[in-house]
C-alpha cells in the first residue's frame, strides 16, 4: 500500500473515525489530483463526518454549505449587508457627501456578507475544507452553478470585481441519492460509495466511539443491527443510530442484549413507522437469540 | 504495469459495452490517479479505479468482472446482459415501495400475495379482464375524467420552493432596500417575491397492446388531462409501431378521441413490440424532447413480443437522458403478478419507480414523482 494512504488510514484512526482502505485512498486521491470527492452512501454511514474529520487532519477549517430545496447564490455565495449600507446613506445624507463617494464606500468588502462558497475562497492561510451537503437536495440551476465554482474557483461580483481563491479548497459533496445528480458535475469530481459498515468494522466503531460499552455488548450488538439490516426495511438504521442505541444500552447499564430491553429501546434504532410495526415482539425476541449465539 | 493507458482504453470500453459509464475523461482521471498509487498493490488498483473511474453500485459488478482482466492483460470478456437488480425503494411515497427480488423473482413490499387465488394457468391479460373497469359506464367515466383534470391541475400548480421576485408574496428585504438605496435610502415601496410555478416536463409512452386493452380508455383518460394541464407534455402511444398523440389530443370527448386513436394507432390490441418503439423514441425524438428536466413515463405492462436486449438499451438510454424514468404497470395492483416478463425484466435495472397505474388513488400517487 502507498505509505501516504497507510498514514492517511492511521490520521483517521486517531481521530476517531473508523475507516476502511476505500475511504483513505479515496481521500488521498482527492487531495493529490486536486479533485472534489463526491461521496454518497445511505443516511448514517458517516458522509458528513469524513468531511469534519478530514478538517482536523489538515488542522484546517471546516466551511459547510446544507444544501436544500430553494437554495439561492444569496445564501451560498454572498450578499450586501443592505441594513448597513442603508444606515451609512442616511448618515451621510445630513453631512452633504459626495454620492459617488458614498457609493464607492458602500460597495465594498466591509459591507459584504460571505457566505459558506465565497468565505472558502476567500480564507487566507492554509486551504479550508469545503463540506458541500447533500447537494441532492438543492435544485439543478443551483448544481449547474456550483459546477462552474468547481472548475475556477472563482467569484464575480458586479461591484467589486473577481474574486479568485489562491488555493482552491478541499473539497467534498455528499449526496444521498434522493435524485439523480447531473453528469457533469459527477463526472467532476473522485467517486466514493460507502456501505454499511460490515460487521467487523461495526464492532470497531462502536468499541472506538463508546468506549464504555463492554466488549460483550459491542459484539452482540453489531450482530444486532447486521440480522436487522438483513430485513426489509423502509429505513436501515445507519452507524450514527448504532451509536445511539448503544449508548442508550449503556446507560441502562446493560453487558449484552436483553429482548426486553431492546423493544423498549427499539426506537432509538427504527425511525419508521412501518419499520417498527413490522420488527414485532417476537422478531425481537429471534434477533437477540441470533446476535448472543453469533456474539460468543 | 508499465503503460496502464492501453489496458485502461479498453476497460473502459468493456465497461461501456455493459452500459456502465466510463468517458474518455474518466480514463485520464484514472491514469492520473494510477501515477500516485502503488501499482504492484492489486487492491488498491482496484480502490484507485473505482474512485477515479466513479463506479457507481450498479455499475460493481460488471466492474468487478472486468477488473480482473485489466490486472492480467488478458482480453475482456463479452458483455454479458445486465441482469435485474434490486429496484431502490422509492423515497417520496414508501408505502407503495416495491422491490424486485431477482433471487426469487417476486415483488416485496405493497400488497401482500394473493393466497389461494394464485392460478399459475392464468395470463396476466386474463386477470386483467377481470377488473371492473370494463364495466365502467358513461357516468362513471365523466366522475372519473373530472377526477384526473383535478389530478393533472394539481400536477400544473406545484410551486417551487424557490424565491423570485413577484408581484405579490411575502417582502422582500434585501430587494426592499437595494431599491431605498437608489432614492437616497428612503423606502418608497415594498419589493415582493413568491414561489414560481414549477413547470414540470413529461413525456408519456403507452402502450395500447391487447394485453393493456382494459387499461388503456382510463390511462389515456388521465394522458389527456395531463396534457390538458400541462404546457410541456408529450404523449405517444406505443405497440407494434410508435405514433407521436400529442397533435391528435387537442379537441373534446375522450370516447371519441379513442376512436380515433384506434385508427391512429396501427394494430390497436395486437403483439407488442416495446423495445423497438421505445427504441425508435430514443432515436427519434429523445434529442429533442428530453433533457435532464425531464422525467419519463412508460405506461406498459412489459409483455415484449421483441429482442429484449433492445427494450434493456433503449431504457438505459433514456435513464441516461432523462431525469428520472417511470415504469406504470397497471398489472402490479395483482398480488398475483410478478413482472418476469422478459421484456419487463430486461428494463427493470434502469427503471427508477416501478408504480402501479389502474384507479385514480395509484395515479394520485404518482403526482409527486411527476412534479419534482
Amino acid at each position: 500500500m502507498t505509505p501516504e494512504i497507510t498514514a492517511l488510514l492511521a490520521d483517521l484512526d486517531r481521530e476517531g473515525y473508523v475507516a476502511d482502505a476505500a475511504i483513505a485512498t479515496a481521500l488521498f486521491l482527492a487531495r493529490g489530483l486536486d479533485k472534489p470527492l463526491l461521496v454518497e452512501g445511505d443516511a448514517g454511514v458517516g458522509k458528513t463526518e469524513l468531511a469534519k474529520v478530514l478538517a482536523r487532519i489538515l488542522e484546517t477549517d471546516l466551511i459547510r454549505l446544507q444544501c436544500y430545496e430553494g437554495l439561492d447564490v444569496q445564501t451560498a455565495l454572498y450578499e450586501w449587508d443592505y441594513p448597513r449600507q442603508l444606515l451609512r446613506v442616511r448618515m451621510s445624507d445630513g453631512r452633504g457627501e459626495d454620492p459617488r463617494a458614498v457609493e464607492a464606500a458602500i460597495f465594498t468588502r466591509d459591507y459584504l456578507l460571505e457566505r459558506p462558497l465565497l468565505q472558502a475562497i476567500t480564507r487566507q492561510g492554509p486551504p479550508p475544507v469545503l463540506l458541500i451537503d447533500e447537494i441532492d437536495r438543492a435544485d439543478d440551476g443551483f448544481e449547474a452553478f456550483l459546477l462552474e465554482l468547481l472548475s475556477d474557483f472563482q467569484v464575480t461580483i458586479p461591484e467589486l470585481g473577481t474574486i479568485r481563491a489562491e488555493r482552491p479548497p478541499h473539497v467534498i459533496l455528499t449526496s444521498n441519492r434522493t435524485r439523480e445528480l447531473g453528469d457533469a458535475l459527477r463526472r467532476r469530481c473522485l467517486y466514493l460509495y460507502i456501505e454499511h459498515p460490515d460487521l467487523e468494522k461495526e464492532v470497531r466503531i462502536i468499541r472506538r466511539r463508546v468506549p464504555e460499552a463492554e466488549e460483550r455488548l459491542a459484539r452482540e450488538v453489531g450482530h444486532f443491527l447486521s440480522a436487522l439490516r438483513g430485513r426489509d426495511l423502509v429505513k436501515p438504521p445507519g452507524v450514527a443510530e448504532t451509536l445511539d442505541w448503544t449508548r442508550a444500552l449503556v446507560s441502562l447499564r446493560q453487558d449484552g442484549l436483553d429482548a426486553e430491553v431492546v423493544r423498549q429501546t427499539l426506537g432509538c434504532l427504527l425511525k419508521a413507522r412501518a419499520d417498527l410495526e413490522a420488527v414485532d415482539g417476537e422478531a425481537v425476541a429471534a434477533l437477540v437469540e441470533q446476535a448472543r449465539g453469533d456474539g460468543r | 504495469m508499465k503503460d496502464p493507458a492501453p489496458r485502461l482504453v479498453r476497460l473502459g470500453r468493456a465497461l461501456r459495452a455493459e452500459g456502465v459509464e466510463a468517458t474518455v475523461r474518466d480514463e485520464m482521471d484514472a491514469a492520473a490517479a494510477l501515477r500516485l498509487v502503488d501499482t504492484g498493490d492489486r487492491d488498491e488498483v482496484y480502490r484507485t479505479l473505482r474512485v477515479a473511474l466513479k463506479i457507481r453500485p450498479p455499475g460493481v459488478d460488471a466492474f468487478d468482472r472486468h477488473f480482473a482482466a485489466f490486472w492480467s492483460g488478458e482480453a475482456h470478456a463479452p458483455a454479458r446482459p445486465p441482469a435485474p437488480r434490486a429496484i431502490e425503494a422509492p423515497r417520496v411515497a414508501p408505502r407503495s415501495a416495491l422491490s424486485w427480488d431477482p433471487d426469487t423473482r417476486t415483488l416485496h413490499g405493497g400488497r401482500a400475495p394473493g393466497g389461494d387465488g394464485d392460478d399459475p394457468g392464468a395470463s396476466p391479460a386474463a386477470l386483467l379482464r377481470r377488473k371492473d373497469l370494463e364495466a365502467a359506464g358513461p357516468g362513471d367515466v365523466a366522475d372519473m375524467e373530472r377526477a384526473l383534470l383535478r389530478l393533472a391541475r394539481r400536477l400544473a400548480t406545484r410551486r417551487s420552493r424557490r424565491l423570485v421576485p413577484a408581484p405579490r408574496g411575502r417582502p422582500d428585504v434585501r430587494r426592499s432596500f437595494r431599491r431605498a438605496l437608489r432614492s437616497e435610502g428612503e423606502l418608497l415601496a415594498l419589493a415582493r417575491r413568491g414561489r414560481p410555478l414549477r413547470d414540470p416536463r413529461l413525456v408519456f409512452l403507452c402502450d395500447t397492446s391487447g394485453s393493456m386493452e382494459a387499461h388503456v380508455p382510463f390511462l389515456l383518460a388521465f394522458l389527456l388531462a395531463v396534457r390538458r394541464a400541462v404546457r410541456r407534455a408529450e404523449v405517444f402511444a406505443f405497440n407494434t409501431e410508435l405514433v407521436h398523440l400529442t397533435r391528435t389530443l387537442a379537441p373534446a370527448g375522450v370516447r371519441a378521441r379513442l376512436a380515433r386513436l384506434a385508427r391512429a394507432v396501427p394494430d390497436w390490441s395486437g403483439g407488442t413490440r416495446i423495445g423497438l418503439s421505445l427504441a425508435a423514441f430514443v432515436e427519434r425524438h429523445a434529442p429533442a424532447m428530453v433533457d435532464g428536466r425531464t422525467v419519463v413515463v412508460i405506461v406498459s405492462d412489459g409483455l415484449d413480443a421483441g429482442e429484449p436486449a433492445l427494450l434493456a438499451r433503449a431504457a438505459r438510454d433514456l435513464r441516461r437522458r432523462a431525469r428520472r424514468l417511470i415504469w406504470l404497470n397497471p398489472l402490479l395492483a395483482d398480488a398475483r403478478y410478478r413482472p418476469d416478463a422478459r421484456g419487463m425484466r430486461a428494463a427493470l435495472p434502469f427503471v427508477d419507480q416501478l408504480a402501479a397505474a389502474h384507479d385514480v388513488a395509484s395515479l394520485e400517487r404518482l403526482i409527486p414523482l411527476l412534479s419534482t
